[in-house]
């Protein structure tokens, strides 16, 4: 009872669940929602994100972007250790067919060109189809993981806005999309008790759980040009 | 040298001691276990006794159960780009 109360309240204090139902909404409302839940998000990436939506980043800008980003993490030998737990996977290459090649070119510019985006991000091989400012808990708790760590999510099977959709096959080429989570915390699911009976015995046995699952953030998704995989 | 890499597909209930022998003969105890032995012609001969019972592939190096785990596991989808202060 009195968690259904505590969480009454919280949604009460969460601006988002005030909003009218999604059909009274602007078909705009998606940006201002991202906009509003990405300024919550604590200042670890500060101008980054504005940068690269401004301008259409090509890769070689990217990588440049993230290597000075990479040099205080050396600093704390625990952060690095970090690092190293979850390294950088690349992406085994594939080469496009002549049609898809011509598809993207032509169709990713519009894709591009409408405002809010979404994407199926695979993590461990489940996917979630998120977008900027989105909160997803995993099913999972995420070892080696703290508060703050940014994670760059470089596997999607596709890409889309409101009327355009790129799908890979499986995955989209990592260096048209740009998307980082925040690791926001560790959230509980209430105690589970299953009570386990065996046959011709007086007793009942309990069996208490209580798993912890990682919370993430999507403060970030920008979809880059087809320049980005050089057509 | 090259391997076989023998997986059980079907179960041997109900088949003769003869066949249930070849397969544990083979190493296989239960399905989709998969086993790996040299190309050799007593092989070739065990195979050809269960093959309607197993999948065969010939592969170049026999794998550890480590990495036959890593090619089951899903890609990960994520790495750490820039790690939190950690105390």
């Amino acid at each position: 009872m009195s968690r259904s109360l505590l969480r009454s309240v919280l949604e009460l204090r969460t601006p988002i669940t005030r909003l009218p139902p999604s059909f009274l909404l602007p078909i705009q409302a998606r940006r201002s929602l991202s906009s509003t839940t990405t300024s919550q998000t604590p200042s670890s990436i500060p101008a980054t994100p504005l940068d690269n939506i401004a301008k259409p980043a090509p890769a070689a800008t990217a990588t440049a972007t993230t290597t000075p980003t990479g040099e205080p993490v050396a600093a704390s030998s625990a952060a690095a250790a970090a690092a190293a737990l979850y390294p950088k996977q690349p992406q085994t290459p594939t080469t496009l067919s002549p049609e898809s090649a011509q598809s993207i070119a032509q169709l990713l510019p519009l894709l591009r060109a409408q405002p809010a985006h979404y994407i199926t991000a695979h993590i461990w091989g489940r996917p979630y189809l998120v977008t900027a400012g989105d909160q997803i808990r995993l099913p999972f708790r995420m070892p080696g993981a703290v508060p703050g760590d940014v994670l760059r999510l470089d596997r999607a099977s596709a890409l889309g806005s409101r009327d355009y959709t790129l799908r890979g096959a499986p995955y989209v080429d990592e260096r048209l999309f740009e998307c980082r989570a925040v690791v926001t915390g560790v959230e509980t699911e209430p105690l589970r008790v299953k009570v386990k009976t065996k046959r011709r015995q007086r007793r009942n046995k309990t069996v208490k759980s209580k798993h912890r699952y990682t919370i993430l953030r999507i403060n970030e998704l920008v979809i880059k040009g087809p320049e980005a995989i050089g057509l | 040298m090259s391997f076989f890499r023998v997986t059980l597909h079907r179960s041997a209930i109900g088949l003769p001691e003869r066949t249930r022998g070849v397969l544990a003969a083979l190493g296989l105890r239960k399905r989709t276990q998969t086993v790996f032995h040299p190309v050799s012609p007593q092989f070739a001969g065990m195979i050809m006794k269960v093959k309607e019972l197993v999948r065969v592939e010939e592969v170049d190096r026999a794998l550890s159960p480590a990495e036959m785990r890593d090619e089951r596991r899903p890609e990960r989808g994520f790495w750490l780009e820039k790690p939190a202060h950690r105390a």
